[in-house]
């Protein structure tokens, strides 16, 4: 029985107020096993009668295929913009300007770009230090990110 | 407790990671619950929808912040219900009587002549009765059908709507006994 962990709640301080409580909590067990009402008291029955009526759901009700819609809803919101052609035809052309961006730049330089990023001097070793700080910054997060997720699905 | 939890945990996951279908699967096996909070606590069918609607949107943005620290029924039950206070609070609609929700008195003895078949099968007293509900205030309509309907224990009501075990015991005790008297006062009381 499922009402059977109510037994943790407080009975009432007046002892008339915890029978007629008890009456009621008896006749919904006994309406709810569906026991001969015979053996029952008129106050027992009226309960029963009671608990008939609020066993009883509402006419109204959600439509059949609400469960199908609400999620085609959240599908919807979900991936909005790559789904349209407009959008996904915009993200393509910038990706094909990037490309001729890249080619206009580098090829008349014929690798001097190159030449030049290899001839640039050492970091300072404070930068380095730097550096090693902010890589460590990354790993931290990540890990922390990692043991959060795993802790939620524990 | 684990054993409800571990396929709340498959189903939260399955949703997390975007597993197809789980989201739909997730709204089917919660909706009958948020329908009957929303329902009973607005009213109002075309209102009732919308805010179920709303329930299942709120719950997969916020499902990432669920801890498993109740059960995935209670806490989407919790969601339901703040979404359907604040639709009252914003329509100014109380959730209880103001003028002091006054206990029936007491009637212990009283005498037989109540046939529990005949009762059940008269329409009158049927609708009588339905009517009585009707008059409840949200709350308490709601706090019956959560635990007749959707046979739900107290601690975890308490748990739904963030009210106190006995303030929940208290409810539906005032309620079940004002219902009483109605129907009493339909089909008489031969004490």
């Amino acid at each position: 029985m499922i009402h059977d962990i109510n037994d943790d709640i407080h009975p009432f301080d007046d002892p008339a107020r915890e029978r007629e409580w008890l009456a009621q909590e008896n006749a919904m067990r006994r309406q709810r096993l569906q026991l001969d009402p015979c053996s029952d008291d008129a106050r027992t029955q009226r309960y029963r009668l009671l608990a008939h009526v609020l066993r009883q759901p509402s006419s109204e009700c959600l439509p059949a295929d609400f469960a199908r819609r609400v999620a085609a809803q959240i599908g919807a919101t979900r991936q909005p913009s790559l789904n349209t052609p407009f959008e996904l035809g915009l993200i393509i052309s910038l990706y094909i300007a990037l490309l001729v961006a890249l080619v206009v730049v580098l090829v008349p330089d014929s690798g001097q770009w190159w030449r030049s990023l290899v001839a640039l001097p050492l970091p300072a070793m404070s930068s380095l230090r730097l550096l090693f700080a902010l890589a460590g910054c990354i790993a931290v997060t990540w890990l922390l990110g990692q043991w959060q997720t795993s802790a939620r699905k524990r | 407790m684990d054993d409800t939890r571990s396929p709340d945990r498959e189903l939260v996951d399955a949703v997390l990671g975007g597993r197809p279908g789980a989201f739909e699967r997730l709204v089917r096996e919660y909706q009958g619950l948020c329908w009957h909070i929303i329902q009973r606590m607005v009213r109002h069918p075309e209102d009732a929808r919308e805010l179920c609607q709303e329930t299942f949107l709120r719950v997969h943005q916020c499902l990432h912040q669920y801890r498993y620290e109740s059960a995935l029924k209670s806490w989407i039950g919790r969601v339901a219900y703040t979404i359907a206070l604040r639709h009252l609070q914003h329509k100014r609609i109380p959730l209880l009587e103001s003028d002091g929700d006054d206990e029936p008195s007491l009637v212990e003895n009283i005498g037989d002549g109540f046939d529990l078949e005949a009762a059940c099968a008269n329409e009158e007293t049927l609708r009588h009765l339905h009517t009585a509900i009707e008059t409840l205030p949200p709350l308490q309509r709601t706090l019956l059908s959560l635990y007749y309907l959707e046979e739900t224990s107290i601690p975890e009501i308490a748990r739904i709507t963030g009210l106190a075990g006995g303030t929940i015991k208290s409810h539906l005790f005032r309620s079940r006994l004002r219902l009483r008297g109605a129907l009493e006062s339909r089909t008489g009381v031969a004490a």
